[in-house]
């Protein structure tokens, strides 16, 4: 088992870096309709569903990868990738593995109902499969339906056939198109109308076999007044080879439902010269559909060697409103474009946003987003402000935030800057004999602030460690 | 690596009405270095792809509104025509006039001879060659090369060279007066402007045309500033009603200098302005200034570059626009900062007013930063006018549209107070109560 020498550099880094060997039943490498028919027969599938996933190929085979990001990376070659592995044991059916139990217990995530955190409803999936939930018991009182995606195909179609590809297109883009069609395992979460969901609801991705892409696909409904909050998080093994994530998440929102998701995603970033790391290809989207809805998106990006995620929020329902909180930190050699995108539709929508990106080492910092009021879409309001904060000379941070407004009623502010930690703020923390390191420190927490204040606490704190953790001997 | 640039075309690729026999035309009869000059930026110009709705530079404005092929380049002759004194020109040191019957150079105040130059370019590159040689076409290119800077290089059909000597300066400044009333030409003006050190002056163009006469103006202006120069240029785009305008300007500014570049587009149907600045040395400084205003389903597509090639260097932008009556306006500007290019201090601001239904306005200021220790920032707002401002004019005794004039008025004239000559800030005033006048339409 290739694990990592715990003195290494890279162990102190990315303590989740490690590999986990348990038997792993996995399909032969390459993408083909064919491919796409044993991953829909292993999960089981409707025929409505392979029907699905086979449009969308036909469709992602029409299609070319996006490169106006402000990205470099080579061509990715889709017939090296495998597109599904499920650890053995759980794809015979049997018990959990008790290696697996031990992996995500190394991970800080107990899947032991009792010893688990009280507040948090977790659904954690290990490669291409969902290994288990927990709280199922409690949520199932209340009416609230939280699983894999691929329980809900089967044990709720209806709901699924309604609203999956509703917000998120199958040919939406390029990665959006190949994972509808090959997309393995995600989480369903389906709160009814009135419910208020009483824990965090939340998914861990942890990506475990080699040259293996992950496609994980999320759906959250939120009926009439409804409310839940859903956390995720990902980590990955430490490999030279890089990783294909692209995911899709989609959110609806009825009348007056309120959905709030927070990412911390923690991807294996490769190592300081750039070799291996998971790119991470993600669309995610919510529809307020509902007048006075809100969808909220808080992230903290701190891992990846290559991230292009523009979380968004379609505002259909009158008085809708729309979040996005965001810390992306890039160092070593990594690269990240993203933002997020609000598009007015309704009467009297609200969209914030507020990106906070550093850049450290030698990595590309990119915020790129879009604020668009369709005509007719009276009395809209953004404000949106991103800044950049550049630790060492060899980084870069963009700014390119694309501003339409057709409608006379709308008002949309937009500042954005650009800067280092300043000097005399290091002074004035340095003479009150702070050490260096501890001020930079303490001047990029500050800097994140308005952003962590919107992670629900156990996050928060997590997302500040790691935040340390990674800027560890980039700042000083 | 993403740019806005067009890419480079596998082969030669020619919009139509500028081609091979053209540029012939044009270089006939002309001094050997500015037929050399013409020839390379003809090639240049064939080695990049012409522009299509698809590339992210023309996704807001479809190049085929620019309609190449129903316009012919104008011959101009250079012999010098009489000149027609305005009143405005008494304002001005040096009158510059050109209209599809020729040109006149009239030296209101004597000033040139000495340490002022104001030249056709012909007659330039025959008596200061190497000036010519060493700056016309050359300096001021951003990293990514432009078609239609290398299309004016390569046809244009009237240049001058303005050049003011070490610590020289003009009282008044110089006016530039382009008039097109030719129906399907193209006029294709070439302004190169060579300050030394210390020398400080202004400039004002402005480009006129009746309207209902359909014309193509592509514009180029090369600024080169010595250490400590000091130049100003404000430009009037005032065409008819009809009238096509793509423009380029594009600023080298050395050590200590500073230039102050005003782009005020208000007329013709379709424009595309593009304004850069190099600060290429510690201490040099940009300011550029913008005003557009579309109404009657105009289009205006504004682009700015401030590119930061050297540490300690500034730059400040402030583009001001309204949109109405099916208007449609777009902003787009970058801040770049090369690496290690510490100590810049940066600074874009677009503000835009939406002023009615189905008119629209976008905006897309960019910062690519690839050094740390500088500062360098934006801010863009979109919005109507304050119904809080409005209330309180209306609750004074004055009329709803008397007081939209004030606050628009009061809008631009942040940008319009900064423009150096008096008569081009009286000129803006009335354009700009002429489009809010609702009795003023046709």
């Amino acid at each position: 088992m290739p694990e990592l020498d715990t003195d290494s550099k890279l162990a102190q880094d990315y303590k989740y870096g490690f590999y986990t060997d348990i038997e792993q039943d996995t399909i032969p490498k390459g993408l083909s309709e064919d491919v796409i028919r044993v991953i829909s027969a292993k999960k089981e599938e409707p025929e409505w569903m392979l029907e699905w996933r086979l449009k969308a190929y036909r469709r992602w085979l029409k299609m070319k990868s996006p490169r106006w990001a402000y990205l470099d990376y080579p061509e990715i070659d889709y017939q090296e990738i495998h597109y599904f592995s499920a650890p053995k044991k759980q794809a015979e059916g049997e018990e959990m593995d008790p290696e697996l139990i031990k992996t995500f217990e190394r991970l800080g995530i107990p899947l032991n109902e009792r010893e688990s955190l009280a507040g948090v409803a977790m659904d954690v999936v290990f490669d291409s499969v969902s290994v288990g939930t927990t709280h199922q018991e409690l949520l199932e009182e209340e009416g609230i339906i939280f699983c894999s995606i691929s329980d809900a195909i089967r044990k709720h179609p209806d709901l699924v056939k309604a609203y999956l590809g509703t917000v998120v297109p199958p040919g939406d883009n390029f990665y959006a198109a190949l994972n509808s069609a090959v997309f393995t395992d995600g989480s369903f979460c389906y709160i009814p109308k009135g419910v208020r969901c009483p824990v965090e609801l939340s998914t861990y991705f942890r990506i475990n076999a080699a040259n293996t892409g992950q496609f994980e696909r999320t759906l959250i409904i939120c009926e009439d007044d409804g409310y839940c909050s859903y956390l995720e998080g990902c980590t990955a093994p430490a490999r030279d080879t890089n990783q294909l994530h692209a995911a899709v998440v989609e959110i609806v929102a009825l009348d007056n439902a309120e959905v709030k998701y927070s990412t911390v995603q923690n991807w294996y970033a490769g190592d300081e010269n750039g070799k291996g790391g998971i790119y991470n290809f993600v669309t995610k989207r919510g529809l307020c559909k509902g007048h006075h809805s809100k969808i909220s998106w808080t992230q903290v990006e701190v891992g990846a060697s290559i991230t292009w995620k523009y979380p968004g929020c379609v505002l259909m329902g009158d008085h809708s409103s729309g979040e996005f909180y965001s810390v992306a930190l890039t160092n070593k050699m990594m690269q990240a474009d993203t933002g997020s995108k609000m598009v007015h539709v309704g009467k009297n929508t609200s969209s914030t946003i507020v990106s906070k990106g550093i850049s450290a080492d030698q990595s590309s910092n990119n915020y790129r987003g879009l604020v668009e009021v369709l005509p007719g879409a009276t009395n809209a309001r953004n404000h949106s402000a991103c800044d950049s904060l550049l630790i060492g000379r060899e980084c870069s941070a963009n700014t390119f935030p694309y501003i339409e407004s057709a409608d006379e009623t709308a008002v949309i502010a937009h500042e954005a800057t650009t800067s280092s930690i300043s000097e005399d703020q290091l002074f004035y923390l340095r003479s009150r004999g702070i050490s260096e390191e501890d001020a930079a420190s303490l001047v990029v927490r500050g800097f994140c602030k308005d952003v962590f204040k919107h992670l629900p606490l156990e996050f928060s704190v997590e997302a500040v460690k790691l935040l340390e953790i990674k800027l560890e001997g980039s700042i000083g | 690596m993403p740019t806005l640039a067009l890419p480079p075309a596998t082969e030669p690729a020619l919009l139509p009405g500028f081609n091979e026999n053209v540029l012939e035309t044009a270089r006939s009869g002309e001094p050997a270095l500015l037929q050399a000059k013409r020839t390379a930026a003809f090639e240049a110009y064939t080695q990049i792809q012409n522009p299509e709705a698809f590339h992210e530079e023309y996704r807001r404005l479809d190049p085929k509104k620019f309609k190449f092929g129903s316009f012919t380049r104008l011959d101009i002759p250079r012999e010098a025509i009489a000149y027609n004194a305005r009143p405005v020109d008494e304002h001005y040191d040096v009158v510059i006039s050109v209209t599809p019957d020729g040109i006149a150079i009239e030296d209101r105040a004597d000033v040139t001879g000495g340490k002022v130059t104001v030249q056709t370019l012909q007659q330039a590159a025959l008596d200061h060659t190497s000036r010519i040689e060493q700056h016309l076409g050359t300096a001021i290119r951003s990293e990514e090369p432009r078609k239609f800077f290398e299309l004016n290089g390569a046809f244009w059909n009237v240049g001058f060279h303005i050049h003011v000597a070490k610590n020289a300066n003009l009282p008044k400044g110089i006016l530039l007066r382009y008039h097109n009333d030719r129906e399907g030409t193209a006029l294709l003006p070439r302004l190169l402007v060579t300050a030394e050190t210390g020398a400080e002056f202004a400039l004002a163009e402005q480009f006129t045309s009746p309207d209902g006469v359909s014309t193509l103006c592509i514009s180029c202006r090369e600024f080169h500033l010595a250490p400590n120069a000091n130049v100003k240029l404000v430009s009037l785009q005032d065409w008819g009603n009809v009238g096509i305008h793509i423009g380029e300007d594009w600023a080298r500014v050395q050590r200590d200098a500073k230039v102050d570049l005003f782009s005020m587009t208000l007329g013709g149907v379709v424009s595309k302005m593009t304004v850069g600045c190099n600060v290429c040395e510690p201490n040099a400084s940009a300011y550029l200034g913008g005003l557009f205003f579309a109404d009657r389903k105009q289009h205006f597509d504004q682009k700015t570059l401030q590119f930061h090639s050297a540490p300690d260097t500034y730059s400040n932008m402030l583009y001001k626009g309204a949109v109405k009556d099916k208007g449609y306006s777009v902003y787009q500007g970058i801040i770049r900062a090369l690496k290690d290019c510490i100590g810049v201090d940066a600074y874009q601001t677009n503000n835009n007013l939406v002023l009615d239904p189905g008119s629209r306005a976008d905006s897309i200021p960019s910062l690519v930063i690839d050094a740390d220790e500088l500062a360098c920032s934006h801010g863009a707002t979109m919005g109507n006018l304050d119904p809080e401002q409005l209330y309180y004019l209306r609750s004074r005794g004055i009329s709803e549209p008397e007081a939209r004039r004030m606050l628009v008025l009061g809008f631009f004239e942040e940008v319009i107070e900064r423009v150096p000559f008096e008569v081009m800030r009286d000129r803006l005033h009335e354009v700009i109560e002429e489009k809010l006048n609702p009795f003023a339409r046709d």
